[in-house]
């Protein structure tokens, strides 16, 4: 378990590890820190509040239809969170068993979840989960099930390399003859050794899911009336936020996007580090 | 401890139970509760405007106790829901829009709300009225304009009363150009459709050197094909290269164009003299033959989106070497409109063996797309690409020849990009704005060389209420929700101030036709009718009259 | 080359696979095409003969036959909408999202791959500690976003570059070719081309980095420094060209993703490219249109995969199929 300790000497990866932090923590208190980002706003003289500058009532200003862009942007946070990590949670544990027993016990097995994984990885990704997103319905579960179902070919393919190498090890041999059984094997000897190497994959895999997410909710087929980051731009980019010059509007989600996004990297490379320490001279 | 356990439980169950009691006893005059209500539109991604105008409709209802979800679908979505599983929905968003066919009522009047159309046809309300079917038939074979006016307006007032759609908004239509292209007085303003029509598109006359009028669309056409209908802009390019014997005129009503003469011999029969001189594209002369044909193509089964257009006509008959006789099966006071000014006049020696070449194929005449399309109009095809865009130039034998050299037709996807163009003048017509009106009547203030119009539209938004499902079954509940809806607020605050409340299927912009003054929103009223149709409130939320079950469950 | 051959097999089971799931797939969109046609005109019968006339009204195992006969015949059918074959509908926008792709692509590795190089001989320096972070930056930024703020300033502040489209209105062009290679078509590419070559730079010049960190520490290159040959010497004929083996794989299998993976720029410059078209046809529900985008976009992705599968074998010899 020794890999699992955090790198505490890269600046990077405590840079990420803050950046969760932070984002984690206003995801967990968003009801205090934002009111309903979906009220429609009207101001004292029974108009609608629409498209106002950032104020002390809203730090970063009004949609062009009257919603705070502050409260948007903190509730924001959840959805991002819980699509990046479900994703994530999802694409790990199949990749992670898909590799070891391909890996482990090769043949077949191997054969078939190999096969799989190309037809996984000849799909376009974009496209499927539009299709997908369009045909069952605009929910969050599709699009984390599109990203589960074609993202799991990577890390299957990284742990079924080093289960490989991990198999001709001596302690592995040395278990085997000792009359351990497979799956006492695998779970004792293999599994252990890998799972850092899952956790990294793990950790791109959640910037990954928040860039789809925002991706296919920019184009259009994400929930409608969900709040999130990629839905914010949406609204944004066809409410011509961009020739209003609304910067206050179109940039905070985007930035929330890449601190959330960089930080997996930032700890994954992290992790790099550790797992390849022969760059470390 | 179980002990102890059995007595809380017991005690529990003992609240529970006069607690129901006591409910059951306030309401004892009220039935079920109604359950919660889901409202269907648009996703706001697809409509921001319809979603907006949702929540805030939502708003009001929940003030009469009702629990309402609103619940957002992409287009295809929702039209699936509400067209093909009329069982399953309560209420929904929708819109018409408004195209220069529908000056006449008679296709509102009739399609919406006539019982026959209420199984598959677009009265998916399923509103059924034995009296207001009559009326509806009664206008159309009315063909005394001012007779036809009464009934109309009746049926105005009877579905306004009945209630089945909750009229919106009447979204005004707002485009742009540039005066320094085009000189503003030659600009027409058309009734109800505003400033891109056909009059001003081949009136235009060149305020400088540019002689291009450079439009866009925000979606890319699907063809360019005289026998189908298949889309807004598609229209305005087929409407510029294919003459019509009528065309509906800047005041809504149809005048002669390549007809030089109508004239209404009895009410089922219409003689039409040509225009002299007239020639296709490929310089073959325009004949009574022609005509004939063209009607004939849309009647068959080649053509199917035109076929309802032209299924009223019995017979045609070439009477003189530019004369033709339509015979008529019964009178129909909008055959001008929905049909002599409707069909394209399509050149019989170009089509006769396409035609005659898909009779054996599963394939009509909708999939065929010339490669250079052959009409009569004012303008001719010289290229195109349906996604990029259209190029046509004018048509200098035409006897009505534009001014301007050429018509350019731009797919311009995005509001952004098409506001932009029109800023550094890569358009000079911006035609299809789907975006906030604000921003370009903004722009116009500070580039004076932008002219921006705002028309009323023929188009209208309303909310569709199943009626074949309670409590949307009663008038008078149908009724409380329109009341209670502040449409003032709605064009403000979803339409950024550019539409009018509605109280009509027809638009004010036809003022010939159109009856009836917008509700002004009042809660009190709202809850008075709903009180005395027997609803009652029962704590914060409504229950249907004395007797009377809930037998849905939410969708 | 018995290798090449079971690899070119598994690449047609590929095929036919994602081939059967597009079909299956389809079959859950919801409601039918009819639904676009939806007027107050509209009636039952019309409705009937539209499903007949696109097969719908057969069985589920007749449809699968008559797609793949189809397939094989490279007949994708006729658009729903656009009553055109979907082959004409696609080769028709396909040069403008290959120039765009082709021209991102080829400019990110360029500079991934230099700037990569230099990242790895400066290995422990200021360049490296404030490259890095600003690499994965716009690697984490959304494409879509990236394209936005672009947007925002040079187009519609600036006014420098156009805010869409492929081309201005009303040129005429001979052919495609003068077309692609018009001063008003690359005008028109730079701000797209731009924010793709953007956020694809990161992964080459991440690859590039770590593959000379390896080889830098090779024999070859150990006996070059001792031999005193310049830096920069060593650093291109002998690191560089072994560090990039891999890289050009990678190119390889981005060039076949960012077909179908540019849809989000083509929306946000409205560019008329394929990606386009797909996500058009799904919004409208014209079936065989997405069907038949979605199916050449992985066709060109699978390909691409095959390809880089064998430049990989090629390139490095110690790679065997098995």
């Amino acid at each position: 378990m020794r890999a699992l300790r955090l790198p505490s000497g890269d600046p990077l990866a405590i840079i990420g590890v803050t950046i969760y932090v932070v984002f984690f923590a206003v995801a967990l208190f968003a009801d205090l820190l934002a009111k309903d980002p979906l009220e429609i706003l009207f101001l004292d003289d029974g108009n609608l509040a629409a498209n106002l500058g950032p104020s002390a009532a809203y730090p970063l200003g009004t949609t062009n239809l009257g919603r705070d862009i502050y409260s948007q942007l903190v509730i924001g946070t959840r959805s991002a969170l819980v699509v990046g990590l479900t994703a994530a949670i999802a694409v790990v544990a199949l990749g992670t068993l898909a590799g070891l027993l391909s890996g482990y016990f090769g043949g077949l097995a191997d054969q078939i979840l190999m096969r799989l994984a190309d037809i996984a990885l000849g799909i376009p990704f974009l496209p499927f989960v539009i299709v997908l997103a369009a045909f069952l319905g605009a929910r969050t579960e599709n699009v984390v099930l599109a990203i589960a179902v074609l993202l799991w070919p990577n890390t299957a393919r990284v742990i079924r390399s080093q289960v490989l190498t991990l198999r001709e090890r001596g302690f592995v041999e040395a278990a085997r003859v000792s009359g351990a059984s497979d799956w006492r094997i695998i779970r004792v000897h293999v599994a252990p050794n890998i799972l850092p190497l899952s956790l990294l994959y793990g950790s791109i895999a959640i910037g990954w899911a928040i860039l789809t997410e925002a991706s296919v909710s920019f184009l259009g087929f994400g929930p409608s009336g969900s709040v999130s980051w990629g839905a914010m731009l949406q609204d944004a980019y066809a409410s011509q936020a961009l020739s209003r010059g609304s910067y206050n509007w179109f940039v905070p989600p985007g930035v929330c996007i890449v601190l959330v996004v960089v930080a997996g990297f930032f700890i994954s490379r992290g992790y790099e580090e550790v797992l390849f320490p022969k760059l470390k001279d | 401890m179980k002990l102890h356990r059995r007595a809380v439980l017991l005690s529990v169950t003992a609240l529970m139970t006069s607690a129901s009691l006591l409910t059951a006893g306030a309401a004892q005059t009220a039935g079920d509760p109604i359950r919660k209500i889901v409202l269907a539109t648009a996703a706001q991604a697809a409509d921001p405007q319809e979603f907006q105008a949702a929540q805030l409709i939502a708003q009001e209802w929940r003030k009469l106790g009702l629990e309402v979800e609103v619940r957002g679908f992409p287009r295809p979505q929702l039209s699936d829901l509400v067209w093909y599983n009329r069982q399953k929905w309560d209420t929904t968003m929708w819109r018409m829009v408004g195209r220069p066919e529908r000056s006449d009522p008679d296709e509102l009047v009739y399609n919406l709300f006539h019982s026959s159309t209420a199984e598959k046809g677009f009265n998916f309300v399923g509103y059924v009225n034995k009296d207001y079917d009559a009326i509806a038939e009664q206008q159309r074979r009315e063909t005394d304009p001012e007779k036809r006016k009464v009934i109309v307006a009746k049926a105005q007032t009877m579905v306004a009363q009945d209630a089945p759609y909750l009229f919106l908004v009447h979204p005004k239509n707002t485009v742009g150009y540039l005066a320094s292209v085009i000189k503003p007085a030659s600009v027409v303003d058309q009734g109800g459709i505003g400033i891109r029509n056909f009059w001003t598109f081949v009136g235009a006359e060149p305020a400088g050197t540019v002689k291009d009028i450079i439009a866009n669309s925000t979606e890319a056409l699907n063809s360019i094909n005289p026998l189908y209908i298949s889309g807004s802009p598609d229209n305005w390019i087929t409407e510029l290269v294919w003459d019509r014997l009528m065309r509906i005129g800047p005041d809504g009503l149809p005048k002669p164009y390549a007809a030089k003469s109508i004239n209404w011999v009895d009410p089922t029969t219409l003689d039409v003299t040509l225009r002299e001189g007239m020639k296709w594209h490929d310089g073959k002369p325009v004949t009574a033959v022609d005509v004939i044909f063209s009607f004939q193509s849309t009647m068959g089964d080649e053509s199917p989106m035109y076929k309802p257009f032209s299924s009223n006509i019995a017979s045609m008959e070439k009477t003189g070497a530019d004369t033709i006789r339509f015979k008529l099966k019964e009178p129909n006071a909008s055959f001008l409109i929905s049909t002599i000014a409707k069909i394209n006049l399509i050149p019989k020696h170009v089509w006769e063996p396409v035609i005659q070449g898909l009779a054996s194929k599963p394939e009509n005449a909708e999939s065929y797309q010339e490669s250079q399309p052959i009409g009569s109009g004012p303008f001719k095809v010289a290229r195109f690409k349906l996604n990029e865009e259209i190029v046509l130039e004018r048509n200098a034998d035409h006897w009505q020849a534009p001014k301007m050299d050429r018509f350019i037709l731009r797919v311009i996807p995005n509001n952004e990009a098409g506001l932009g163009m029109l800023r550094r003048g890569e358009l000079n017509f911006l035609s299809d704005y789907r975006g906030d009106p604000k921003l370009l009547t903004d722009l116009s203030n500070q580039q004076k060389d932008i002219q921006v119009a705002s028309t009323v539209d023929l188009g209208l938004r309303y909310v569709g209420h199943n009626l074949r499902r309670a409590p949307f079954d009663d008038q008078a509940f149908r009724q409380a929700l329109s009341t209670v809806v502040n449409r003032n607020l709605i064009a403000a605050a979803a339409w950024n101030g550019f539409a009018v409340p509605a109280s009509s299927m027809i638009s004010p912009a036809l003022p010939f036709w159109h009856q009836g003054t917008p509700p002004r929103a009042n809660l009190d009223e709202a809850k008075a009718i709903l009180k005395k149709a027997g609803y009652e409130l029962v704590g914060n939320k409504l229950h249907y009259p004395a007797g009377k079950k809930e037998t849905l469950q939410p969708e | 080359m018995r290798s090449v051959a079971i690899r070119f097999g598994q690449m047609l089971l590929v095929l036919w696979a994602v081939a059967t799931l597009l079909f299956f797939m389809f079959r859950l969109m919801p409601g039918d095409p009819t639904l676009a046609y939806i007027d107050t005109t509209f009636t039952a019968e019309q409705q009937e003969a539209l499903k007949r006339q696109f097969g719908l009204d057969r069985s589920i195992l007749e449809q699968y036959l008559i797609y793949f006969g189809n397939i094989l015949r490279g007949e994708f059918g006729t658009s729903f909408r656009v009553k055109r074959p979907v082959f004409e509908v696609i080769f028709d926008v396909l040069p403008n999202t290959l120039a765009l792709t082709v021209v991102s692509i080829t400019i990110a590795y360029l500079f991934g791959i230099l700037a990569g190089a230099w990242l790895a001989w400066k290995r422990g320096s200021v360049a490296e500690a404030v490259g890095i972070p600003i690499v994965l930056t716009l690697r984490a930024a959304p494409e879509f976003w990236l394209g936005m703020v672009l947007l925002a300033i040079f187009a519609f502040g600036l006014g420098w570059f156009p805010s869409g489209g492929a081309n201005s209105a009303g040129m005429t062009f001979n052919s495609t070719f003068d077309r692609l290679t018009s001063p008003d078509f690359l005008h028109h590419l730079v701000l797209p081309a731009a924010t793709l070559a953007l956020y694809l730079q990161g992964l080459p010049l991440l690859l590039m980095r770590s593959n000379m960190l390896d080889v830098l520490h090779e024999d070859y290159v150990m006996m070059a420094r001792m031999k005193g040959l310049p830096e920069w010497r060593i650093l291109l004929l002998h690191a560089a060209r072994n560090a990039l083996l891999p890289v050009v794989t990678a190119f390889a299998l981005g060039l076949g993703a960012s077909v179908g993976g540019n849809v989000v720029v083509e929306t946000v410059f409205s560019w008329p490219g394929l990606g386009r078209v797909l996500v058009d046809a799904v919004a409208s529900s014209d079936y065989p249109l997405a069907q038949g985008a979605f199916m050449f976009i992985a066709f060109i992705l699978i390909v691409m995969n095959f390809v880089a599968d064998l430049l990989y074998s090629v390139l490095d010899p110690r790679v065997s199929h098995g």
